[in-house]
C-alpha cells in the first residue's frame, strides 16, 4: 500500500512531447512505472518512448482506461488542461507546471474540488511510491534509489528537491519511504500538508511520516489543528525551515512564492510552537531527522 | 506578486468607477505646490514608494497652503521609507471624513479561495482591528465560479451595521473592487480607509495593490506599470543585484537563480533549491557563520550561468570564503555546475589554498563532479555528508583560516 499512486495507476501525461516530459517519461519507464498515454495537440500518431499521443484526452480514453494525469503542459495553457483532466473524469491530477496565474490556479482548484478530483501541485517535482516503482513527474530522476528506497515513512514537502533530500535522510536513518509527495511550493495548490496526511493516516503501510515545512501560509498550523482534532494519529516528524526569515523586514519572499512572512502569520517559530503543542516532533536542526526517526517509529 | 505604486493602482481604480481624491504624482518641490494648488487645500502629500506603513514612517502628511506644501515636499522627498529613497510624491486632496471603512481582496491559502474581508473600523492596520475590535470584521469567501455578486457586497456592509445611503455607496464600490481583482490578476487590492465623505460620498482614500507577475503575459496594459520583483526585495535593488538579475535573464531558457545581497557577512554561499537555501541559510547562522548574501539557483544551468553567479558572489567586498551547498538535485547536472564554478575561481585568480571552500553537490553525474572539484583541488563532498554538515565544515574552515576573528 501508499497513496496517491500504486501498482493499478493509470498515467497519462499531458504535454507528453515537451522537452522535460520526453525525459522524465524516459526515466519513468525505466524506473518500471507503466505509462499508458499521451496528450499534445495536434501531434496524434506521434509517439515519445514509445507511449502513444493523442490529440486529446476525449481520445486517449477511447483507447485506454486511465484515471491519472500528469500535467506538463506550459502555464498560458495549463488552465484549460487541467479542466480537460476534470472534464474527463481524471481523479488525480498532479501539475509540474510552474507560474501558472494564481487567478487560474483557484479556479481550477475549485473545478477540482467539486469534481471530487485530487490535484497535487501546481509547481511539484513528483510523487514516488518505490515499492510498487511508481514515479510521477521528474522525482528521483534517472538515480531514484539514491534517495527513495521502499519503507514505511510517508514524506511530504513544500520543496521539490528537499522531496529527495528528506526521502534521502529517512534513508539514511535506515528507513525507506512508502510515499514522498511534493506538494508545490505556490501559495495556492491542491493537496496541502494536511490534506495527503489524511491520505497517510487511512495508509496501513506508513508507520510515521516527515514533513517539510517553511514560512508562510497556515498549511503547518492547519496541520496542528489537524492533530489537535484528532485527524492525524501516527507520529509526525516537522522541520520547519527559513527562520531567518523572521528577522528580515516583512513582506519579503525568500525561496518559494508562498515563502512570504505577512501581517505577522508564517512564522516559522510560530508554526514550530504550534505543531510541538499538538504532539508533533518538531526537528531543530534537519540532522535532528536521523535521530527522531528510529526513535518514534513503531516497533 | 509585483507591487502596484498608488497612484497607478488608483488610475486603475478610477477608470473602473471607483472614486478616489484628486491626485498628482510629482517628483520635485515647485510640482508639488503645483499640483496642489490646482487640486486645492487642504492636501496630503504621501511618499510614492512601494513599502507599505507610510504613516507610521512619518512619509503622510497633512499641508494647508502653498508654502506648508513646499516644506513637507522638501521634507519627505529627502526620506528613506523603509529602506525606499523617496523619489516621488502623491499629492492627493484632503477629505472630510466622517467614518473611515476598511476592506481587502486577496487569496486564502488556507481554503485555497478569494476572501474579501472588510470592516466598519478603517484606517488602522487590519491587524489591530482583529485584536481590538474582533466583532468589527466579516471575512468572506467567493466561490469564483459563480462569480460575486452585487448583492452579497450588500450583505457584507449590512451585517457590519451599515444602512441607508452609506450602505447604497458602498455596496457598488466593492463590488466593483472585485471585478478590478479578477480584470488585473491582482493578488491583493486593499483600501484602507475606505472614507466615507462628510457629503455622503464613498471614496478610496489609500490603497495597496499587487499584481501577479506570472499573469502579466495577458495583461500587456500593466506590464510597464508594475514593480517587477518587488516582493523579494525590501530596499531598492542593489548594483550587485541587478547584475546578478542579468545573469540570470541572459540564459532564460535555462536555469533560474535568485541573488539577495545580505548585510556584511564573510560567507559567499550559492545553494541548490529554494527549499534548500533557507535550511543552509539558517544553518550557517546557527552554527556562527556570517553569510554575505543569500543565494539559490535550480532548473539545471548552463556552465556560463554558473560561472556569472559565483563570479558576482565572490565579487561583494568582505567575502573570504565559499560555500557551494545543494539537494540532491532531481534534473541539475553536477558536473556543469562544477565547470562553471571551477571557471569563475580560476578567472578571478584566486588562491584556492588560501581561501576557505566547501562545496556539498550531489545528484545527476555526480561522479564526474566530484572528479573535477578534487582535480581543481576544492573541498568536495557528495551524499557522505548532509546539507547542514557542509555548513559546519565552512564554518569551521573559515576559524580556522582566520583565526583571531570573531567568526
Amino acid at each position: 500500500m501508499a497513496i496517491l499512486v500504486d501498482k493499478n495507476s493509470k498515467i497519462v501525461i499531458q504535454g507528453i512531447t515537451g522537452r522535460e516530459a520526453s525525459m522524465v517519461t524516459k526515466h519513468a519507464l525505466a524506473y518500471g512505472t507503466k505509462i499508458l498515454a499521451g496528450v499534445t495537440p495536434g501531434k496524434e500518431g506521434q509517439d515519445v518512448e514509445g507511449i502513444p499521443v493523442y490529440d486529446t484526452l476525449k481520445r486517449a480514453r477511447q483507447e485506454r482506461e486511465l484515471n491519472i494525469s500528469v500535467v506538463y503542459v506550459p502555464p498560458a495553457f495549463a488552465y484549460d488542461a487541467v479542466m480537460e483532466a476534470i472534464g474527463n473524469g481524471i481523479k488525480l491530477i498532479l501539475i509540474i507546471t510552474e507560474r501558472i496565474p494564481r487567478h487560474d490556479v483557484a479556479k481550477f482548484l475549485l473545478a477540482a474540488r467539486e469534481a471530487n478530483c485530487t490535484i497535487v501541485g501546481p509547481n511539484s517535482v513528483g510523487i514516488i511510491n518505490p515499492e510498487d516503482r511508481v514515479k510521477l513527474g521528474a522525482i528521483g530522476g534517472d538515480n531514484v534509489e539514491r534517495c527513495f528506497i521502499p519503507g514505511e515513512v510517508g514524506v511530504i514537502s513544500r520543496s521539490g528537491g528537499m522531496t529527495a533530500e528528506c526521502s534521502w535522510m529517512v534513508k539514511k536513518a535506515g528507513f525507506g519511504v512508502s510515499t514522498s509527495v511534493s506538494i508545490g511550493g505556490d501559495p495556492l495548490i491542491g493537496s496541502p500538508p494536511k490534506a495527503i496526511l489524511s491520505l497517510f493516516e487511512k495508509d496501513p503501510k506508513t508507520k510515521v511520516v516527515v514533513m517539510w515545512g517553511e514560512p508562510g501560509t497556515s498549511y503547518e498550523e492547519d496541520v496542528a489543528d489537524f492533530i489537535k482534532e484528532g485527524g492525524f494519529t501516527k507520529p509526525l516528524i516537522a522541520y520547519i525551515a527559513g527562520r531567518f526569515v523572521e528577522q528580515m523586514p516583512e513582506g519579503t519572499v525568500f525561496g518559494h512564492a508562498a515563502s512570504i512572512i505577512e501581517g505577522g502569520m508564517g512564522r516559522p517559530s510560530d508554526k514550530m510552537k504550534r505543531l510541538r503543542d499538538a504532539g508533533c516532533h518538531v526537528a531543530d536542526n534537519f540532522n535532528d531527522i536521523i535521530q527522531i526517526l528510529p526513535q518514534v517509529m513503531p516497533k | 506578486m509585483a507591487r502596484v505604486l498608488e497612484n497607478i493602482g488608483k488610475e486603475l481604480l478610477r477608470s473602473n468607477r471607483i472614486p478616489t481624491p484628486d491626485f498628482s504624482a510629482v517628483s520635485i518641490v515647485k510640482e508639488a505646490r503645483k499640483a496642489a494648488d490646482e487640486i486645492g487645500y487642504p492636501v496630503v502629500i504621501k511618499a510614492l514608494v512601494t513599502a507599505g506603513k507610510r504613516g507610521k514612517a512619518g512619509a503622510v502628511k497633512f499641508a494647508e497652503n502653498s508654502d506648508e506644501v513646499e516644506e513637507i515636499a522638501k521634507q519627505i522627498l529627502s526620506m528613506t521609507v523603509h529602506n525606499f529613497p523617496v523619489e516621488r510624491l502623491l499629492v492627493e486632496k484632503k477629505l472630510d471624513i466622517s467614518q473611515e471603512l476598511y476592506v481587502s481582496i486577496a487569496f486564502d491559502s488556507s481554503k485555497m479561495m478569494p476572501i474579501v474581508i472588510a470592516s466598519s473600523a478603517g484606517g488602522i492596520d487590519i491587524e489591530e482591528i482583529a485584536r481590538t475590535q474582533p466583532e468589527k470584521i466579516i471575512k468572506y469567501h467567493v466561490n469564483m465560479r459563480e462569480g460575486f455578486h452585487l448583492y452579497e457586497a450588500k450583505e457584507i456592509w449590512s451585517d457590519l451595521g451599515l444602512t441607508g445611503s452609506a450602505l447604497q455607496k458602498v455596496t457598488p464600490i466593492l463590488w466593483r473592487l472585485y471585478q478590478v481583482f479578477e480584470k488585473y490578476d491582482a493578488t491583493i487590492i486593499e483600501v484602507n480607509p475606505l472614507a466615507m465623505t462628510s457629503e455622503g460620498e464613498a471614496v478610496a482614500a489609500a490603497i495597496l495593490m499587487g499584481i501577479d507577475d506570472d499573469a502579466l503575459y495577458r495583461q500587456p496594459d500593466l506590464s510597464d506599470k508594475v514593480e517587477m520583483g518587488s516582493d523579494r526585495a525590501w530596499r531598492p535593488l542593489t548594483a550587485l543585484e541587478k547584475e546578478m538579475v542579468a545573469v540570470d535573464a541572459s540564459e532564460s531558457y535555462r536555469g533560474t537563480a535568485r541573488y539577495t545581497e545580505m548585510e556584511g557577512g564573510d560567507i559567499g554561499f550559492l545553494c541548490g533549491g529554494g527549499g534548500g537555501s533557507l535550511l543552509v541559510y539558517d544553518a550557517l547562522l546557527r552554527f556562527g557563520g556570517k553569510p554575505a548574501n543569500y543565494t539559490e539557483f535550480g532548473g539545471n544551468p548552463t556552465e556560463t550561468k554558473v560561472t556569472g553567479l559565483v563570479k558576482g558572489v565572490l565579487s561583494k567586498a568582505g567575502i573570504k570564503g565559499f560555500l557551494m551547498d545543494a539537494n540532491i538535485t532531481n534534473n541539475t547536472q553536477t558536473d556543469v555546475v562544477a565547470k562553471g564554478m571551477i571557471r569563475a575561481f580560476k578567472d578571478l585568480g584566486i588562491d584556492l589554498k588560501d581561501f576557505p571552500i566547501i562545496v556539498r553537490l550531489a545528484g545527476v553525474n555526480d561522479v564526474e563532479a566530484k572528479r573535477l572539484f578534487s582535480e581543481a583541488g576544492l573541498e568536495y563532498y557528495g551524499d557522505d555528508i548532509t546539507m547542514e554538515d557542509a555548513a559546519r565544515l565552512i564554518v569551521d574552515k573559515m576559524r580556522r583560516a582566520y583565526p583571531g576573528e570573531a567568526n
